[in-house]
């Protein structure tokens, strides 16, 4: 019984505590979360960095959640990019997508995504993952015919 | 003890992912961990919801949104819409912001790559209305983009896109590296 009443409470304890942030620095690239996520595009190593550029511009002035992906793999929904919380089609995540920052900010988990507020970008290495000499460019249509002519 | 055991045992259960595919029309993408999911939720603020951040009308549009699935308390993130032209959820979502709706679309639970409770919404009914598609984007951006009529999609006309594309070129690594892909790729 005195193991079981600890048990009953934790069962019973409020989803809240889980939402407590942490503070931490992370480096990573500000992905387009979609094609990532949903393997609409190819793989994940195909829809990430220059290979990906152009379709990452549309999808994040489309609105779609940019996040932060770190080296571990660990990826980060982007809540608030430099203290900007207009993260459906804004201006500040648009000027760096598929850039890799370093980034300072606020982690929350919960129901199995992670969610950052990025307070302040450390430093943006620009775009340093040269996936077009492996991919080309995903989607193969990125790039208008007229761009060759 | 038998009372222990059976507390122990739940507590030690993984947690079964609930089925909500009943009753949904949703259209398969034939992606990869897609599932049909249609349910009830709240529409809300993430920033809100886990930072007590809380703006009106959960940013009117600009901000992310997320979905309070009543049955089980679980946070969506809904990253898409109905449409196929590389655009959000926000637009349809956004306006039901503190409201109870009901969602059919696609959830995609891939934990490998971190995809867990990630939706696409392709319909939503408000509470008592009728059920609309999730396919608004593309009209508000017109809307936003006086004078940009013309052939192709939007993100071919899109002036900011086609800012950052000048800036930085469509592989983002500048205009040599640009012409010199280009030539090889056509």
């Amino acid at each position: 019984m005195r193991l079981a009443l600890p048990l009953l409470t934790l069962l019973a304890a409020p989803a809240l505590a889980a939402t407590d942030g942490e503070r931490i620095q992370v480096t990573g690239e500000v992905i387009d979360t979609w094609c990532y996520f949903s393997g609409v595009m190819g793989g994940p190593e195909a829809v990430v960095g220059s290979a990906h550029h152009t379709c990452a511009l549309w999808c994040s002035a489309g609105g779609i959640p940019v996040a932060l992906l770190a080296p571990d793999g660990t990826v980060y929904m982007v809540l608030k990019m430099a203290g900007d919380d207009q993260t459906a089609g804004g201006d500040t995540s648009l000027r760096i997508a598929a850039h890799t920052i370093e980034a300072d900010g606020i982690v929350y988990r919960r129901d199995g995504l992670n969610y950052i507020i990025v307070e302040e970008i450390l430093a943006d290495q620009d775009i340093i993952n040269a996936t077009h000499e492996d991919f080309g460019v995903t989607p193969g249509f990125a790039i208008p015919e007229s761009a060759a002519q | 003890m038998i009372r222990f055991a059976l507390i122990a045992a739940l507590v030690a259960a993984p947690a079964v992912a609930q089925d909500f595919s009943e009753g949904s029309e949703a259209r398969e993408w034939g992606l990869f961990a897609e599932q049909k999911a249609r349910f009830t939720a709240t529409v809300s603020d993430p920033l809100c919801e886990l930072a007590g951040d809380c703006a009106a009308d959960c940013g009117g549009g600009t901000r992310q949104v997320v979905l309070i699935r009543e049955a089980d308390d679980v946070m969506l993130f809904p990253m898409k819409n109905a449409q196929t032209s590389f655009n959000g959820a926000v637009a349809d979502l956004a306006p039901f912001c503190g409201q109870t709706v009901e969602v059919d679309g696609l959830v995609l639970d891939d934990p490998e790559i971190g995809a867990v409770n990630v939706y696409l919404v392709q319909r939503i009914r408000p509470d008592g209305g009728e059920w609309q598609r999730a396919n608004t984007w593309t009209d508000n951006w017109a809307e936003k983009n006086p004078g940009r009529e013309g052939p192709g999609p939007w993100f071919r006309r899109d002036p900011r896109v086609l800012e950052r594309i000048e800036e930085e070129g469509y592989l983002g690594l500048g205009e040599e590296v640009d012409k010199a892909f280009i030539a090889d790729w056509f």
